[in-house]
């Protein structure tokens, strides 16, 4: 049994890669998006709210809180179609910054065995007991985020082998491209928009569960942009890329004590001295690419 | 209505501090197209240096300035060299997330710098009240009004008035045409990139000064007002910062009065939101989104 200081840190690994996978799918469709905590709060409040204060059971409530996540995202993502580039990064920021600071004025309490329970403002929303309630053990929980992760990547898998995933580049690479070839941008803009917040919605309702108590001040823009660092340090390339970004950062620098205090230090400037020999992150396109080359050689061999 | 107007007046002479942070924010855009994101937290390193010579040195006020200015320039260019001269000119996300990258390390050196979270910033200004008519605005805005005026007038000379402001403009307008002219775009970034310190070291200096405290949450302050006032304006445009830093100022001012400090900060969310939506070239910047888009068509 590993110990439970190492498995919050794994544990956090996979939430974190589910917000990260839902930055890097806008990533790699062209859009930077500032705003996916946005989604990740909302559905961890829905979500938390759902299971806490309604009794639903979990998987009900993971589904909700990522539809409603993903309904937002869709919303957003057709009031935004007509912007793109820096003015849609910084829509996007506008949006969660919005969100954030509606939790604050969030107020909804039921009274559960004499206590008031629920979101309350800036008090935050605690008591979220789903894990204490049905018994399940941090080892479990950290199983179960692990299976929502894999699910996840095993779904963008099929989607970046499909004809989708080629569509969604070619929005990335040129979109004027994309609407000689007869394809219509905006459709495809939205598909992406609300995939990427119902992922990110996933890890958001694991998050207020696995940590029972959440606050607005979690889900500010530090969040966001780190989900956005993740995928480009890691690679562009492939789904693999910002789970690469999250292990290095949380899983390396977050854990090794001699980091402690200078942990940013080390961090910011690694980042930017990567961003300047690979742009596009460790694994880009390109050396994916390589790879899969070498793969297939050596496989016939 | 006096309160309004009130309001209006107050926002008013806070909003000229935000105009000259998102002055440094198209500056730095218009000459470059990217997006320097450690642009407030900069500015904070700046001003803890300058509180930790007012702690540490001297309480003389031109000392103070000088450390926040020139510590703040120095910032500036490290950002310039490493998140913009050294990253690909075509990689404008990489640029963007490095700057970000560059400010976390920037603000966990201000925290190792001073490590309590709020420190005294010295006043340069006596507090008091002056009453015009039914109104009265306080003495510190006033002075912060008049100071950015002027800082004002000095960049506009700067910039229509001399060799390398025109420089600087040229490559803003167009960076092939002016390479062709002769002109060097890199060293015109690393001046862009000094101005705009010593813009921003004084706007921080100012808002500071009027304030008399700076926390740790200056620099995403900073960053977040500069960015929202360029954004209202216009992005891109000298104007349009102006314009966007007063109306961010009056619209702030009369949140604040008629909700409370959530409901200021979500109604300027929303109004650039809104403002992006509607009108992504904000107040006065939709030429140059109509310019951008046709240099696309035309590929």
């Amino acid at each position: 049994m590993p110990n439970d200081y190492l498995l919050t840190v794994i544990s956090n690994i996979g939430m974190i890669s589910l917000i990260a996978l839902s930055a890097y799918l806008l990533l790699i469709s062209g859009e930077i998006s500032f705003g996916q905590q946005a989604y990740f709060g909302i559905s961890a409040y829905a979500g938390a709210i759902a299971t806490t204060l309604w009794g639903w059971p979990l998987w009900v409530a993971l589904l909700f809180g990522s539809s409603l996540a993903a309904l937002a995202a869709g919303l957003i993502g057709l009031l935004t179609l007509r912007i793109s580039g820096l003015y849609f990064s910084i829509a996007t920021l506008a949006f969660a910054e919005m969100v954030r600071l509606s939790l604050f004025k969030l107020t909804y309490q039921v009274e559960i065995d004499g206590e008031l329970i629920g979101p309350n403002g800036a008090e935050g929303f605690g008591e979220i007991r789903w894990i204490f309630d049905n018994d399940v053990s941090v080892f479990e929980y950290t199983l179960l985020i692990y299976s929502v992760l894999f699910l996840v990547l095993f779904f963008l898998v099929l989607i970046e082998r499909s004809r989708l995933g080629m569509i969604f580049r070619m929005l990335g690479q040129d979109p004027l491209l994309t609407r000689v070839q007869g394809l219509n941008p905006v459709r495809y803009k939205v598909t992406a928009a609300i995939l990427a917040g119902f992922i990110a919605g996933l890890g958001g309702a694991l998050y207020a569960h696995s940590f029972t108590y959440i606050e607005p001040q979690i889900f500010n823009i530090m969040m966001g942009v780190h989900a956005l660092a993740y995928g480009l340090i890691g690679g562009l390339g492939t789904v693999l890329g910002p789970l690469i970004g999250v292990a290095i950062d949380i899983g390396f620098l977050e854990s090794v004590r001699e980091f402690q205090g200078y942990r940013m230090i080390v961090f910011g400037g690694l980042v930017a001295l990567m961003l300047i020999f690979m742009p596009r992150g460790i694994l880009d396109e390109k050396r994916v690419y390589w790879l899969k080359s070498i793969a297939r050689r050596w496989f016939r061999a | 209505m006096t309160d309004f107007l009130q309001n209006c007046i107050d926002g008013a002479m806070f909003g000229s501090g935000y105009a000259l942070l998102a002055l440094g924010f198209t500056l730095v855009f218009g000459v470059m197209k990217r997006l320097n994101l450690s642009f407030g937290p900069s500015i904070m390193l700046g001003a803890y240096a300058g509180t930790w010579v007012y702690l540490n040195v001297s309480q003389n006020v031109l000392l103070v300035v000088l450390a926040t200015v020139i510590t703040t320039v120095a910032v500036g260019i490290y950002v310039e060299r490493l998140c913009f001269w050294a990253v690909r000119r075509d990689a404008t996300i990489a640029s963007m997330v490095s700057s970000f990258a560059i400010w976390m390390q920037l603000e966990e050196v201000a925290m190792h710098l001073l490590p309590e979270r709020t420190y005294p910033f010295p006043t340069f200004f006596t507090s008091t009240v002056i009453d015009v008519g039914p109104f009265f605005v306080r003495s510190e805005h006033v002075s912060m009004f008049l100071l950015t005026l002027v800082l004002l007038a000095l960049l506009h000379l700067f910039l229509f008035r001399t060799r390398p402001g025109l420089a600087l403009r040229a490559v803003s307008d167009n960076p092939l045409a002016s390479t062709y002219m002769g002109i060097n775009s890199s060293n015109i970034l690393f001046l862009a990139f000094a101005v705009v310190s010593v813009l921003g070291g004084l706007a921080g200096f100012l808002i500071l000064s009027a304030d008399s405290q700076v926390t740790p949450f200056f620099g995403l302050w900073a960053t977040f007002k500069g960015l929202i006032a360029m954004m209202l304006g216009g992005m891109g445009s000298l104007p349009g910062a102006i314009l966007g830093g007063l109306l961010l100022g009056v619209v702030e001012a009369n949140a604040f009065w008629y909700g409370g400090p959530v409901i200021r900060d979500i109604s300027a969310y929303l109004l650039l939101f809104m403002m992006l939506i509607v009108r992504p070239g904000g107040l006065v910047g939709q030429r140059i989104v109509a310019q951008q888009q046709a240099a696309d068509e035309r590929v």
